[in-house]
């Protein structure tokens, strides 16, 4: 019988190679499932890949490795480089150890305020950028509230230490989000054996949660190191004399108009990101022990000890009310004349924001980002859907180039967007003549003043995280759910409009809120791209902050917030937070 | 309910390949499967896990294409047809219950998908609501209701649609002991009233056994032995068919004489006839299969002597572990009459059933 089996492989090999063929062909047989496919593949296409490459392209000139070279062989450009290393580690050592302490005494101490402490440490996602560094220079800069007024200092702030600072306040909330999801994750069984077998609280903290924790506490220290060296708002303002290579792309696009430099300093940052991007995706997703799909089968123990509860609870505090304070700063700030020197109550930043020549920004900015939202949000849903449920050629690939539309610092997307469509695209064909088939959409003249390139920026941006949640949540999802109802006769979209869809409605709402916020805050991706006819509210308050109007850029930076807010208010409600999914995994079977 | 159909379905050297995952091989996952299921009949696709049984039933289903052969239902190819055009309805291990539906909705959900309409909708679903014992229960959510129920949903969701195939994929391995035998009458019940052609894939013999009018086991995406329960238990083809139905214990024999059908051999001091799956030779070695309650233990010092190594009292039977040279046998006492439990380490003469010993080849 053996024998007989062998024999039989070999003209299956034929078939196999078809197989592949015939899988991809499957998805034409489904017209609405390949027309999605190619719509979402065009996209990605034009949107994230296009510049990437054309970026790199452009580094690549004769003119870019002469540049490249003299680079690499200059101190200045050498010590910028070591710079941006150096903050990149530095921050992310600080933020993955604040965010796992407050992720460690959110899910496994007992202390009070805990609901206070979660909520500020999920603020700085809403948080535009230069609130917290602008802040941080009234408190604590040369002339600083703190410094000077209380302990009478005159601190130099700007640099590394303040750089330090001001970025992992702002970022450690990645941090903490993945470490207080594994942590909860952590089956309490665990710590019940280990108990069980004689180990003492501090044994089990050393030899099962942390262990357990390695590939979450990896994961986090990259992601913020990518975060930190890709940040261009903070360094701008509290760099001083401390040089990154973001900054330094800025200038030689904002300054020196030199695109080649510009590109060639961005593929030296972009080496680093897409790295540790690599590292992420195939490295640390894969040693994962913790399931996090997996439900608990208890509630975790709490430390009620004294000496581990209140020295826990001090530090947790301690940060908590800090970033309060911060934004505390902003808050009064805008309500102040200049705050720390006149600080006579007014409205009058207020009144520019909404009723003078900022209102503009804030309207535009808004608008575009209405706009974005829903397009980012279907769009990671779909993405998710195909990449999760569907086979066919290059589904990893979709996956990984969507992805790298977060992955790849904001700044080298610009550039890529400067490059790619600074010039409308063309073709000629015979008999019809020059198509127009994408405009020119950015620099002067460009299509709707360049609001089109912000919007795509904005969609790009801000479809990984909605794609990277439309995943988790059908990951939770059995797929015979989805099959049930194509046995009953159901076609593919019935099927994703009357099940999948209700089911990952939560993952859609944390997609929309994503979208709107990233859009509403985000900087680097944009600066280069804004015109006079497109005003956008975080390149208005870089504006104000570098002319020193600080009240305006506080005013500014609390109505964003508010906005945020009120949208996420309005999602809430409009798109529905639970969808019943949740009960029936835990119901079901 | 069902009349609007016949449901004969075929499989015509059905094969299966997927690639090895992080390799350059592949796996045949089914292998050169033939089937022909009449109208009505329930057929239990059976065997280990990795067997191919589940396969199957998703390449009859649709959601997996054979890589060659093909799939007839009432003699038309539906191959490569989709599995939403088949006329076939699943029910899932995990149910699989829209949660964010009522038990209504989710009843009538592919009558929906099919555009019936509403009224005769509202009276299809509350007929097969009645049937399945869940009148009234038609505005739960399936999370508020028991297991048992659960599953009861399932397959009023099935039955609703009338489909000229019915698929079960090990629809009762979520259920606890008690639940499972309640509902595996009720699915026979119901299948043979309402007639509906039925493929039932399961690793649980006993289940097969209880709800099939025709059992496959299957070995390595090959159909090893096909039919009816009785003859699958007492007429096992292979070592690897009488190991998995049931237990079996395997004694080596010499066969002494061939007349036809009947075959004579030695086994345990004793001269016998007993069938065989194939036909063996004069002096050829083989293998006996006799069911634990073919073997019977008594205390007589003529018969091949045997060692108790372990008694269990179950209440129903006895059962022993005794040792017989190298060999460790199983004997199950099912004589509710027998009062006397031999203990262990007691030596004891062990005999057979002569009609229940059954011929294998040996090895």
């Amino acid at each position: 019988m053996k024998v007989q089996r062998l024999s039989q492989i070999a003209p299956s090999i034929r078939l196999t190679r078809n197989r592949h063929i015939a899988e991809f062909w499957r998805i034409f047989q489904d017209p609405l499932l390949f027309v999605g496919l190619v719509l979402v593949v065009l996209f990605v296409g034009i949107t994230i890949i296009a510049p990437i490459v054309a970026m790199v392209q452009e580094s690549r000139t004769e003119q870019g490795q002469e540049l490249f070279e003299n680079y690499l062989g200059s101190p200045v450009y050498r010590t910028i480089i070591q710079n941006t290393m150096e903050m990149g580690l530095l921050v992310a050592a600080a933020g993955t150890a604040l965010g796992f302490l407050l992720a460690y005494v959110q899910v496994k101490v007992d202390v009070p305020f805990k609901r206070l402490m979660h909520i500020i440490a999920l603020v700085p996602v809403i948080a535009p950028p230069f609130a917290v560094a602008t802040a941080t220079l009234l408190l604590f800069g040369r002339n600083g509230m703190i410094s000077r007024g209380i302990f009478g200092v005159r601190y130099d702030i700007y640099g590394l230490d303040g750089l330090t600072l001001v970025l992992t306040l702002s970022y450690f909330t990645v941090a903490y989000m993945n470490l207080r999801g594994m942590m909860m994750a952590l089956d309490p069984a665990l710590d019940e054996a280990a108990t069980n077998l004689g180990a003492s609280r501090w044994r089990i903290f050393r030899s099962v949660t942390v262990p357990m924790l390695i590939p979450g506490i990896a994961g986090s220290f990259l992601l913020l190191f990518v975060e930190a060296i890709a940040d261009l708002g903070n360094p701008l303002v509290m760099g001083g004399n401390y040089e990154v290579l973001s900054t330094r792309i800025y200038v030689s696009i904002v300054g020196l108009y030199n695109t080649t430099a510009a590109a060639v300093l961005s593929v030296i940052l972009l080496v680093p990101s897409l790295l540790v991007f690599v590292v992420q995706r195939y490295w640390i997703s894969r040693t994962s022990v913790v399931s996090v799909t997996g439900k608990p089968s208890g509630t975790p123990h709490m430390h009620r000890h004294p000496l581990i509860r209140w020295p826990l609870f001090a530090v947790a505090m301690f940060v908590t009310l800090f970033v309060i304070m911060i934004y505390g700063t902003i808050f009064a700030g805008s309500f102040t004349k200049i705050l720390n020197v006149n600080n006579e109550l007014t409205l009058e930043h207020f009144d520019f924001v909404i009723n003078g020549y900022g209102s503009e920004a804030m309207k535009d900015t808004t608008q575009l980002s209405i706009i974005a939202t829903p397009i980012a949000g279907v769009l990671g849903m779909l993405i998710a859907f195909l990449v999760a449920r569907k086979k066919f050629l290059g589904r990893n690939a979709l996956d990984f180039a969507t992805m790298l539309g977060i992955a790849v610092p904001g700044t080298i997307l610009g550039i890529g967007y400067l490059l790619v469509f600074n010039e409308p695209s063309e073709i000629t064909l015979p008999l019809i003549g020059t198509v127009t088939v994408l405009p020119k959409l950015t620099g002067g003249r460009a299509l709707l003043g360049g609001a089109a390139a912000i919007v795509l920026v904005y969609i790009v941006r801000s479809v990984p995280a909605a794609l990277r949640s439309g995943v988790a949540a059908l990951s939770q999802i059995d797929p015979s759910l989805e099959e049930a109802s194509i046995s009953l006769g159901e076609d593919n979209f019935g099927t994703f409009r009357r099940v999948t869809l209700p089911l990952i409605r939560p993952a859609f709402l944390s997609g929309l809120i994503y979208a709107f916020a990233r859009s509403m805050t985000t900087i680097s991706a944009i600066i280069f791209l804004t015109t006079p006819r497109t005003k956008i509210m975080t390149q208005q308050i870089l504006n104000e902050v570098e002319n020193g109007r600080y009240g305006n850029a506080f005013a500014y930076c609390v109505i964003l917030i508010l906005i945020v807010l009120v949208a996420i208010g309005i999602l809430a409600v409009a798109v529905g937070t639970s969808s019943g999914a949740e009960k029936t995994m835990e119901g079901g079977a | 309910m069902n009349g609007n159909q016949a449901g004969t379905l075929v499989l015509e050297d059905v094969s299966k390949i997927f690639p090895q995952r992080e390799g350059q091989g592949e796996v045949r996952a089914v292998d050169r499967v033939s089937l022909t299921i009449p109208p009505g009949e329930f057929l239990t696709l059976l065997g280990p896990s990795g067997c191919g049984k589940t396969t199957t039933l998703r390449l009859i289903s649709g959601f997996e294409m054979p890589s060659s052969g093909r799939i007839l239902l009432d003699d038309k190819d539906i191959s490569h047809r989709p599995p939403n055009k088949r006329d076939m309805a699943m029910v899932f291990q995990s149910y699989a219950l829209f949660p964010h539906m009522t038990v209504f909705n989710n009843v009538a959900y592919g009558l929906r998908a099919h555009h019936v309409s509403r009224g005769e909708i509202r009276q299809r679903v509350e007929r097969v609501l009645d049937l399945m014992g869940l009148k009234g229960l038609g505005e739960r959510r399936p999370h508020e209701m028991s297991g048992g129920q659960q599953q009861r949903v399932a397959l009023a969701r099935s039955l609703v649609v009338e489909p000229r195939v019915l698929l079960f994929d090990e629809p009762l391995s979520n259920l606890d002991a008690k639940l499972r035998v309640q509902m595996r009458s009720e699915i026979r019940n119901l299948q043979r009233r309402l007639h509906i052609t039925s493929v039932y894939v399961t690793h649980d013999q006993v289940e097969a056994m209880a709800l099939s009018d025709r059992i496959v086991v299957m070995n390595e995406g090959q159909i090893e032995q096909m039919g009816a329960p009785e003859e699958i238990y007492r007429r096992p083809i292979s070592r690897f068919v009488a190991d998995f139905i049931g237990r079996a214990n395997f004694l080596p024999a010499t066969v002494c004489a061939v007349e036809g059908e009947q075959i004579a051999i030695d086994l345990l001091g004793q001269r016998t006839t007993a069938t065989a799956s194939f036909t063996p030779r004069l002096g050829d070695s083989v293998a006996v299969v006799l069911r634990p309650e073919g073997l019977q233990l008594r205390p007589d010092p003529d018969l091949p002597q045997v060692t108790v190594e372990q008694a269990m009292y179950l209440g129903t039977s006895i059962e022993y572990f005794v040792r017989l040279g190298d060999e460790r046998l199983i004997v199950v006492e099912t004589d509710p009459r027998t009062e006397r439990i031999f203990h262990e380490g007691q030596s004891l003469g062990l005999t057979f059933i002569p009609e229940t010993a059954h011929i294998l080849p040996a090895g």
